[in-house]
């Protein structure tokens, strides 16, 4: 299943909506969900917060498959940016060196199986798999 | 869905889904708040970084004035989100029972 979105985060609902049907139609375990509820959300809220000279919709691929399913967000007319090569964070800072923000990126290479980036003719593709356990 | 209220108990009840979207509203009702701030999160299904993001900042302005949130009745799946972000070191917070 395919769907493209608006760049807002308002649409964050929808795509809830089509990952509940993805998961329904194709009966993947709810034990994924989370994961790639949360991947989904955080990678499509960093290409609307900082692919902001984009107007074009985003566009999300949720492939299943055998081992469980594979999540493709695409962003058009934009700038390099490879979110697998962000900045790390230090989660065992304590609370006064800690700042809201830069967690996102974080929690995706977390809890992905595996996530890949590619970049062509200004198209910013990345793209994560959450396997079965 | 997304709901943040004060129960009778002077608890701070927050259930739904508590993501980008919801952030601010989270934010505008939590800065309100003062004094040691209990949260009951048995009704949350989930949480993204923008309500983790809520938590800290919320976290940090009570902890300057020596109180700071409790985050109470916590699931197996929200757990994890605090443990990989190192909030299980930050918040004093209770798992949910069963």
């Amino acid at each position: 299943m395919e769907q493209k979105f608006k760049r807002s985060f308002d649409e964050l609902k929808n795509i809830v909506t089509m990952t509940e049907t993805v998961f329904r139609q194709q009966d993947l375990p709810e034990g994924l969900r989370h994961v790639v509820d949360l991947a989904t959300e955080e990678l499509f809220v960093n290409m609307v917060t900082y692919n902001t000279e984009s107007e074009e919709d985003i566009l999300i691929q949720m492939v299943p498959h055998e081992h469980g399913i594979e999540v493709g967000l695409t962003d058009y007319n934009v700038e390099r940016f490879d979110p697998t090569k962000a900045g790390k964070v230090d989660v065992d800072a304590p609370l006064e060196e800690r700042t809201p923000g830069g967690l996102g990126l974080y929690l995706v290479m977390k809890m992905v199986d595996s996530i890949h980036y590619e970049y062509r003719n200004r198209q910013s593709k990345i793209t994560f798999v959450v396997d079965r356990k | 869905m997304f709901e943040i209220e004060i129960t009778d108990g002077g608890i701070v009840s927050v259930e739904g889904r508590l993501d980008a979207a919801q952030a601010v509203k989270a934010q505008a009702f939590l800065d309100q708040v003062e004094g040691q701030c209990v949260l009951d999160l048995s009704k949350l299904e989930y949480i993204s970084s923008a309500g983790l993001g809520v938590l800290l900042k919320t976290h940090k302005r009570l902890m300057g004035s020596g109180s700071g949130i409790k985050l109470v009745n916590v699931n197996h799946h929200i757990h994890d989100i605090f443990r990989y972000s190192g909030f299980d070191k930050l918040f004093e917070i209770v798992p949910a029972s069963g």
